[in-house]
């Protein structure tokens, strides 16, 4: 278990990081095809470009849904693990990758934006996010994290002329930074108290039971709140609502789910690998006997039930006065992290596969409704604050049925998808007592109710003030779209197959050993 | 008998949805092919649902017609449908009112028709399956999924304060029902811990052994989403809104249908689940449900708007139908049941009858009209005929309700009955106020004289409930021999259990007991 793995052969390299090679080559390659295709008309650029980056990530999800399903390995020096968690998220970011890429086609068309740098940064991203969740080595997870989180900012300034734009992605630069930093000093400590980068070595020293607990404590809230950053759980939350009103809209979908992901994911696997130790004695990895009984449990548990809590009403009431609508989902996305973080402090396999769950749920259902966003704006900004909602429904009824769809969806009503995840994660928590935290979360979810049915209403059940132009609408966009609703719809019908999938993959957090 | 019966009938409205869906509503031609459309479906699902009629058998007092299927296995969902003596009376009660208000819309809702009819009969489906879901994860969807299209219909074809009216709705019953969730899954943990065995099937919960405290707390959140819905007297506030500013549909099918899902909650559900905690609550709600019949009645004597006057009327009845179940003796839950199927037609009628004349005048306020019984005589004496029956006139349906209701209380508890017994004076009083006012007297305001008689599609739809309302007022054994065994059933569930305190609180004690040494041990440790 301990003994490093050193062998090194091209099939065990593609087997474990092959997303990640995919991805990296790739996106080398497409800088190549963007000089060549650099004297061609924008509309044939962009064509190519966005068809190419939708390729690649469909290549890559491929690679990773038909990749040896049971290996458990680890490369690199014990930098990289493979396993079905890893490769859960994974797949998780790359739909969502997907999904953007989809929709940027359309969306950098009608914003006359055709760039091939975009699709370079997305496709980075993704290869950084793949990165970070399969680390199993602290400073790799830095590293990744920074590769994914650069190729964001720079995504979230994409639009040059816009100053909420470049405010929101210079805010986001900044504090990003400082939660990076808040990691790095985690880490540092974690390696001179227990001098080893490697979660489960340090597992092991923590399990050992012979560690000074303040240093610890300390390394362990200062690399949450690097997560939380990302994860956008108050109080990390501030940057949340002008990021995501700033930036593009199809990049704010693909950011508040795939970062969502991955930065969740890897926590998961920091809390429930690194710092709980979760070796029975007998050395087995045995998650339901020892979680619980984790010395740090005390600590952590309250100051995820207390930020969960705050997420949850926090990010649903801010969200009810907003008038815009990308902030108005950023704030809803501040409280999808609260839900999520409920099945955090279950603690258990439930809890763990409710979030998985509910990550795949959220990416479908927001990616989703910052496409119809981006349809109904036109042009970025020109129709984005909830008054132009009004009666749309009558005007453009299609669009209007799938954001209602998604919001209901958002919303956690019967029979969509989101209603199964917020169900998965709450019954977690109230199959380990949280009953409190179970009835104010539910309670919140009210609040929220009330605003994503405010856009509804407005589209439905009021006249239209000003006439609302939407952009022209692209196939790969509507696809994109329609796959969404679909996911919606099945999960919330059929959740079983997901939801066993993620099992599977939660349980394998007990075998990164 | 080995088709899955009540399967057809929930989902036959979804097949009218998919018909609806393909036709284009520009034309005049196009809104009548929906609405003709919409009928149909509603038509056959009634039909559908008199083979529940004849496949039903009323000397078993358990769930019949039972369909079983895995939904999601690893929390042990089922898709699992059944009936008993009430919910088979409120199916029908479902199936015939809607094809009831579809005709009495033909006119009224002439914008966005094809969305109305398809947010009326998604309605129907779900409403349908709250009644024959077996599996309370499988109710939970369903009783959410009605809120959406209920929303839609109040919010977008109401009144004028009507986005108010769905908002206050909405965000109502969605507090009681998402508290009601949280309890669900409590209650399906609890009986895992204690069973090993993870259900959501309701006929596996029903005996769940557990401490008094927890029955008390699930009760409380449980009776708090069905008091929403029924309403009872304090958590009412919506209901007024909702009615007045819902389109005549909706109000129809809210009060004939919608308010029946919270007594039919507490009937099926929070009594049987939690006997105990039942027990406890029994005197609240029965002081609760006296203050809805008397306060209802009060407000609703001097209401000057003839719709919001039904609407607070329904307060009252609905009263009545939570004082018959919780006197829990034989005729008082058959009152109640028959109360509510009562209610069902009687105000269902009432809001037709509203909604007929506010389409000729566009005004509900009731000092408006005054004499029209010469001009409209037709409309004047139906309109009476329901309010004798609203009234509990002998030989009405009403009658009957509330007389075994009031039996079954004073036999049990005689101050509640003799309070509750005004009600029915002061429903007499504000029915027939407002009858003598609306219909007799000089006539004072000029606009009533050109005002229309019913026409042949008003008196089609009404018909079916007059007939209902003498058919039940004079020969009632024919809906309560369906649903002898079926109450019987139900009392022995929540009685029986009442009786066995003694080794529920030693469950209770071993509970905490075990509790202790479990922290006794931790504290060693």
């Amino acid at each position: 278990m301990n003994n490093i793995n050193m062998s090194f052969d091209l099939y065990h390299l593609w087997q474990v990081c092959g997303g990640q090679l995919i991805l990296i080559v790739a996106g080398l390659l497409l800088i190549l095809v963007d000089i060549i295709l650099m004297e061609k008309d924008q509309e044939i650029r962009g064509r190519w470009m966005g068809w190419l980056t939708v390729f690649i990530f469909a290549a890559t999800i491929g690679h990773l849904a038909c990749r040896e399903w049971d290996l458990h390995d680890t490369i690199f020096m014990n930098v990289f693990s493979a396993d079905k968690y890893s490769i859960f998220i994974s797949i998780v970011m790359t739909c969502a990758g997907l999904l953007a890429a989809m929709m940027s086609i359309g969306y950098l068309r009608n914003n006359g934006l055709v760039r091939g740098e975009y699709y370079i940064l997305l496709v980075f991203a993704v290869a950084g996010a793949i990165g970070l969740i399969q680390s199993v080595d602290l400073l790799m997870m830095f590293i990744t994290l920074e590769v994914m989180s650069l190729a964001i900012y720079a995504l979230a300034a994409f639009l040059k002329d816009s100053s909420y734009s470049q405010e929101g992605a210079f805010k986001y630069f900044l504090l990003g930074s400082f939660g990076s930093a808040l990691f790095l000093f985690g880490v540092a400590i974690i390696y001179g108290t227990t001098g080893t980068l490697n979660i489960t070595q340090m597992a092991q020293y923590i399990s050992g039971g012979s560690y000074s607990t303040l240093p610890i404590l300390v390394a362990f809230a200062m690399i949450m709140a690097g997560f939380f950053f990302k994860m956008a759980m108050v109080p990390f939350h501030m940057w949340t609502p002008d990021v995501y009103e700033g930036a593009p809209s199809v990049i704010t979908g693909f950011m508040a789910t795939a970062v969502k992901a991955a930065a969740f994911g890897v926590f998961m696997k920091v809390l429930f690998v690194g710092f709980t130790p979760i070796l029975a004695s007998s050395g087995q990895p045995d998650f339901a006997a020892t979680v619980n009984l984790s010395a740090l449990g005390p600590y952590w548990k309250p100051v995820i039930w207390w930020l969960a809590l705050l997420s949850m009403f926090i990010g649903n009431l801010i969200a009810v006065s907003q008038s815009n609508i990308k902030r108005m989902l950023a704030y809803s996305s501040i409280a999808h992290a609260g839900y999520m973080a409920v099945g955090i402090i279950a603690a258990n396999g439930e809890g763990r596969m409710g979030v998985l769950f509910y990550l795949f749920a959220y990416t479908l259902m927001n990616i989703g409704a910052f496409g119809v966003v981006y349809l109904i704006d036109g042009m970025e900004r020109k129709a984005q604050d909830l008054e132009d909602y009004r009666g749309l429904g009558y005007i453009y009824p299609s669009l209007s049925f799938l954001l209602s769809l998604f919001l209901v969806a958002m919303a956690g009503l019967p029979p969509t998808a989101g209603f199964i995840a917020k169900f998965y994660v709450f019954a977690a928590a109230i199959k380990e007592g949280y009953f409190l935290l179970a009835a104010l979360g539910v309670l919140t979810s009210v609040i929220g109710a009330y605003y994503y049915l405010r856009v509804i209403y407005l589209m439905y059940m009021k006249e239209k003030v000003k006439d609302v132009e939407r952009g022209p609408i692209a196939a790969p966009t509507v696809v994109a779209l329609v796959i969404a609703a679909l996911g919606v719809v099945y999960l919330g019908l059929l959740p079983e197959n997901l939801a066993s999938v993620a099992n599977l993959a939660q349980q394998s957090l007990a075998m990164i050993f | 008998m080995n088709a899955p019966i009540l399967t057809y009938v929930t989902f036959l409205p979804l097949l009218g949805v998919i018909f609806i869906m393909a036709v284009p509503q520009r034309s005049e031609a196009g809104k009548n092919v929906i609405r003709a459309i919409a009928l149909v479906a509603s038509l056959f699902t009634f039909l559908a649902s008199l083979r529940i009629y004849h496949a039903f058998d009323a000397s078993i007092g358990a769930f019949q017609l039972l369909e079983d299927h895995v939904w999601i296995p690893s929390y042990g969902i089922h898709y699992k449908l059944g009936i008993d003596g009430l919910s088979f009376w409120l199916i029908l009660l479902t199936t015939f009112l809607t094809p009831l208000t579809i005709l009495s819309t033909w006119r009224a809702i002439d914008k966005r028709v094809k969305e109305f009819q398809v947010a009326l009969l998604v309605l129907e489906t779900a409403m349908l399956g709250t009644f024959v879901a077996l599996d309370l994860f499988l109710f939970y969807v369903f009783w959410e999924l009605m809120l959406i299209p209920m929303y839609l219909i109040i919010g977008v074809w109401g009144g004028e304060r009507r986005i108010y009216a769905a908002i206050k709705f909405f965000l109502y019953t969605a507090v009681g029902s998402l508290l009601m969730l949280v309890c669900i899954i409590g209650l399906v943990y609890f009986h895992n811990e204690h069973t090993g065995h993870l259900t959501f099937d309701l006929l596996q919960l029903y005996g769940t052994s557990m401490p008094r405290i927890y029955e008390i707390l699930f009760f409380a959140a449980f009776a708090l989403a069905f008091a929403i819905k029924v309403p009872m007297f304090p958590l009412h506030t919506w209901l007024p809104d909702a009615h007045v500013e819902a389109p005549t549909a909706g109000s129809v099918i809210l009060a004939g249908i919608l308010l029946k899902m919270g007594t039919y909650g507490f009937f099926r559900f929070a009594m049987p689940l939690f006997p105990q905690g039942s027990a406890y609550f029994a005197p609240l709600i029965i002081v609760l449900s006296i203050i809805g019949i008397i306060y209802g009645a009060l407000v609703a004597m001097v209401q000057p708007d003839i719709k919001k006057l039904v609407a607070y009327s329904s307060v009252s009845h609905l009263g009545y139908c939570m004082l018959g179940l919780y006197v829990l003796t034989r005729q008082g839950v058959e009152g109640s049941v028959l109360q509510m199927i009562n209610h069902g037609i009687s105000t269902g009628a009432l809001f037709l009858l509203v909604g007929i004349v506010y389409e000729r005048r566009h005004t509900r306020l009731i000092k408006e009209y005054g004499g029209i019984a010469r001009i409209v005589p037709i409309y004047s004496t139906i309109f009476l005929i329901v309010t004798l029956s609203s009234i509990g006139f002998p030989t009405t349906n009403g009658f009957i309700g509330e007389f075994l209701i009031l039996l079954g209380a004073f036999k049990v508890n005689k101050i509640a009955a003799v309070f509750a017994a005004t009600g029915v004076i002061l429903g007499a009083v504000y029915m027939l106020w407002m009858v003598q006012r609306v219909f007799y007297g000089q006539v004072k305001n000029p606009k009533n004289l050109a005002l229309k008689d019913m026409n042949l599609r008003e008196v089609a739809y009404m018909l079916p409930l007059l007939v209902l309302i003498f058919w039940i007022g004079l020969y009632p054994n024919f809906f309560l021999k369906k649903m002898h065994s079926s109450v019987e059933h139900f009392i022995n569930q929540v009685k029986v259990e009442d009786v066995q305190e003694q080794p529920h609180n030693f469950a209770a004690a071993n509970n905490i007991l075990q509790l202790g040494e479990v922290t006794v041990l931790k504290v060693k440790e």
